[in-house]
Parts: C-alpha cells; sequence; structure tokens
C-alpha cells in the first residue's frame, strides 16, 4: 500500500529503471503533479476521509506505479526524437557521403556555432552568479540571490536540454525537476545547494566555455580550408591571382591539379560532417549525463 | 486455458492507444483556454460517467508525444498551491490534424458499428 506521494514516486522510478533517463524525470513531474493536484481536491471534496483513503482513491484512478511505467514505455517506443529516426545504410563510400542527408550531422554543425554564443553566456553566468552568491552571502539579501542564482541554473540547464535534443537528437528532459513545494525558501535553497545535479550543471556551464570556443575555432578552420581549396582553381583561372605567396613571390597551382584540390576541399569538409556527427553525439552523451538527475 | 481477462485488458489497452490521441486533441480544441493535466483528466472523467476506460497517469506520455510531433503546445507556470503546472494549447497543424483524425474516426465507427451489429 502506498503511503505518501513521495512513496509512489520511488516506487514509479523503481519501475521505470532502465528506461531512458529523461522520460523517467518526465513521468516523475508529471505524476507529482497530477498527484498532488487530486489529493487536495479529492481531500476537499471528501474532507471526512482520511488522507490515505483519499490517496488510494486518487492513486486508483492515475494508475499503479508499474502501470503507469508502462504507459510511458509504451508511448516512447512509439516516438523516438525526431533526429534518430533515420539511419541511411549503404557502401562505405555511400555511408561517407550519405552525412549530407543526415540531419543530425547539420544539427551536429549548428550546435558547433551556437555553443559558442551559449557557451560564452553560461561561463559569464556562471561565474558572475557565483561569486556574486559568495561575496553578498555576508548581508542579509545574500542567501535569496543564492536561491535566485541556484534556480536560474536550473531553468538554463533545461533551456541547454532542449537545445541538445533538438539539434543533437538525443533524448532530454522536457519538463523542469521539481521537489516537495511547501518547504520554506531557506530549506529550498539547502536543498539545491546540497543537489549534485546543480553543482553538474554549474560545472557544465563552465565548461561549455571551453568546448564552444573549441568547437567554434575548429568549425571556421576547417570550413575556411575546405573552401580556399575548392576556390583556388575559379580565383586562378577567373581572376589570375597565385594563391600561396611567399617573400613577395606568388606560386600558382598547376592546372591539372584543380580537380585534386577541388575534390581535396570537398573530401575535407565530407570528412568534418562525418566528424562534427560524432563530436554531436558525445556532447549529446555528455550534457545527458551532466543535466539530467538519475 | 484462455486467460479472457488479460486478453480483454490488452484489448482496450490497444484500443485506447490511438483513441486516446484523438480525445486528447478534441478536448483541448473544444477549450479554448489552455489545460493542464489534472483538469484534462478531470473532464475527461465527467465523460466516461462511472466506467474508466484508461488510467489517468497514461495521458501524460501521450500528451507528450502530441507536443513531440507538433499538434499541441505547451507552458509551465507557476500553482498557488503544489508544484508547477504544465498548460497545454493546441497547435494550428494541430486543429488540422484533428480534422483528419475526426474523419477516419467516423468512418472507423459506421464500419465498426455494421460490422459487431
Amino acid at each position: 500500500m502506498t503511503k505518501s506521494i513521495e512513496e509512489y514516486l520511488e516506487q514509479l522510478k523503481t519501475e521505470l529503471q532502465g528506461s531512458d533517463t529523461a522520460t523517467i524525470q518526465d513521468a516523475l513531474s508529471d505524476a507529482e503533479e497530477h498527484l498532488r493536484a487530486a489529493l487536495a481536491n479529492q481531500r476537499e471534496a471528501q474532507p471526512e476521509i482520511s488522507e490515505q483513503e483519499a490517496l488510494e482513491q486518487v492513486i486508483e484512478h492515475y494508475g499503479s506505479p508499474s502501470e503507469t511505467a508502462s504507459a510511458y514505455a509504451e508511448v516512447e517506443r512509439r516516438t523516438v526524437p525526431q533526429l534518430t529516426r533515420e539511419t541511411p545504410k549503404s557502401t562505405s563510400l555511400g555511408n561517407f557521403f550519405s552525412v549530407y542527408t543526415d540531419a543530425r550531422a547539420w544539427g551536429a554543425l549548428l550546435y558547433m556555432l551556437i555553443a559558442f554564443v551559449t557557451g560564452v553566456f553560461y561561463f559569464t553566468w556562471a561565474v558572475t552568479g557565483f561569486s556574486l552568491s559568495v561575496s553578498v552571502a555576508l548581508f542579509i539579501f545574500g542567501l535569496p540571490f543564492a536561491l535566485l542564482f541556484f534556480l536560474s541554473v536550473r531553468g538554463l540547464a533545461l533551456l541547454e536540454g532542449r537545445l541538445v535534443e533538438g539539434l543533437l537528437g538525443v533524448r532530454m528532459p522536457r519538463r523542469p525537476l521539481f521537489t516537495q513545494q511547501n518547504l520554506k525558501w531557506l530549506d529550498r535553497l539547502k536543498e539545491l545547494a546540497m543537489d549534485r545535479h546543480t553543482w553538474f550543471s554549474i560545472l557544465y556551464m563552465l565548461i561549455q566555455f571551453v568546448l564552444g570556443t573549441i568547437y567554434f575555432v575548429i568549425f571556421v578552420t576547417v570550413l575556411s580550408f575546405s573552401l580556399s581549396f575548392i576556390a583556388t582553381p575559379f580565383i586562378q583561372e577567373i581572376f589570375g591571382y597565385g594563391v600561396v605567396m611567399n617573400n613577395n613571390i606568388r606560386y600558382y597551382f598547376p592546372t591539372w591539379s584543380y580537380p585534386l584540390l577541388i575534390f581535396g576541399g570537398v573530401f575535407f569538409w565530407t570528412a568534418f560532417m562525418n566528424i562534427a556527427r560524432g563530436i554531436g553525439q558525445l556532447h549529446g552523451r555528455m550534457a545527458k549525463s551532466m543535466l539530467v538527475t538519475d | 486455458m484462455v486467460d479472457s481477462p488479460t486478453l480483454t485488458k490488452k484489448f482496450q489497452k490497444e484500443l485506447n492507444a490511438g483513441i486516446a490521441s484523438l480525445v486528447l486533441l478534441s478536448v483541448l480544441n473544444k477549450n479554448t483556454r489552455p489545460m493542464y493535466g489534472y483538469q484534462i483528466a478531470k473532464l475527461l472523467e465527467d465523460y466516461s460517467g462511472d466506467a474508466s476506460f484508461m488510467k489517468q497517469g497514461g495521458l501524460y506520455p501521450v500528451l507528450h508525444a502530441l507536443e513531440n510531433g507538433g499538434l499541441l503546445e505547451s507552458k509551465v507556470e507557476p500553482s498557488v498551491s503544489g508544484p508547477p503546472r504544465r498548460y497545454y494549447e493546441i497547435t494550428s497543424e494541430g486543429r488540422e490534424t484533428l480534422v483528419a483524425w475526426q474523419g477516419i474516426w467516423k468512418q472507423m465507427k459506421s464500419f465498426v458499428d455494421r460490422a459487431i451489429k
């Protein structure tokens, strides 16, 4: 017999073991939202019954932990994140070039660009928030400030999760994680500060700055290299410029090397897109392990 | 030995799989204001009367799936008592899809009615 909503959530978590962590987090948030609302409603409608009886009725309608878990597992099986659906299979050369039709590769490229901007923002936010929280802790408003900072970290972690799922195709939570609501703000602060998840999110925000910069630099470097290889024959033929210059002497590539240059540029870029897809998957896995609680 | 209750349960579950999407979409289409999960569940309870066709907990994953498909959108808002609530609202794609689904349902219904009579 389930004695409290917390116990129900624990049982649901056990039932969902082995499912996607993001699904688990969504299922727990849904159940908590529903059960609390339903229980309050039930108590109001029938004040004469005990809390235990009211909870039993509510759970009877909502479904036992195992019923609920199987409903999530069922739907999750039918709906995979959009980007992971297609996996084209063909020869190895076909595989190599099929990266152009793979939405995950383009998503990863876009993510590598965006990560630079978000990385700088996260880093600034985390460092400013953390140092201000520590330094104003001496004053009376220091603790509420820290609470606001921790809450903002949770919000940004959710946002980053949506970005990761949208662009990298890794399933991430769709709902924020929340905890007992009747807590006083000081207890809430304590709970957030004790939660591993908060600190991992802050760490992620710091790491994202470094990774975002690296991704961006690699992206721009590879793009300009590939484009200059491809463009060399055109620049030489149309504008008559030698592309390589050393000690004021211009060097020209021989005409026979043009196809090689163009092929080299295309090959280099295609190889990079394959690598970017891999980086995207790795990054998604890292984001999942740091931003999603287990 | 035929395990009739289990088979009946399985039948009900399979039947619910598609219908839940249709019903949820219709309910959210009829209500102009966004609704949260418990509100929707209460409303469905009113429709079904004493018979309960599916557990309320099973509605949420369907809502997520519909949102994921772009037929619904949702936003989280704090509530006065208890955890923040997720409010769901139908999108214009959702409305278009619903028209098609209602058409399928009507055909299906008359076909099944004729077949089982």
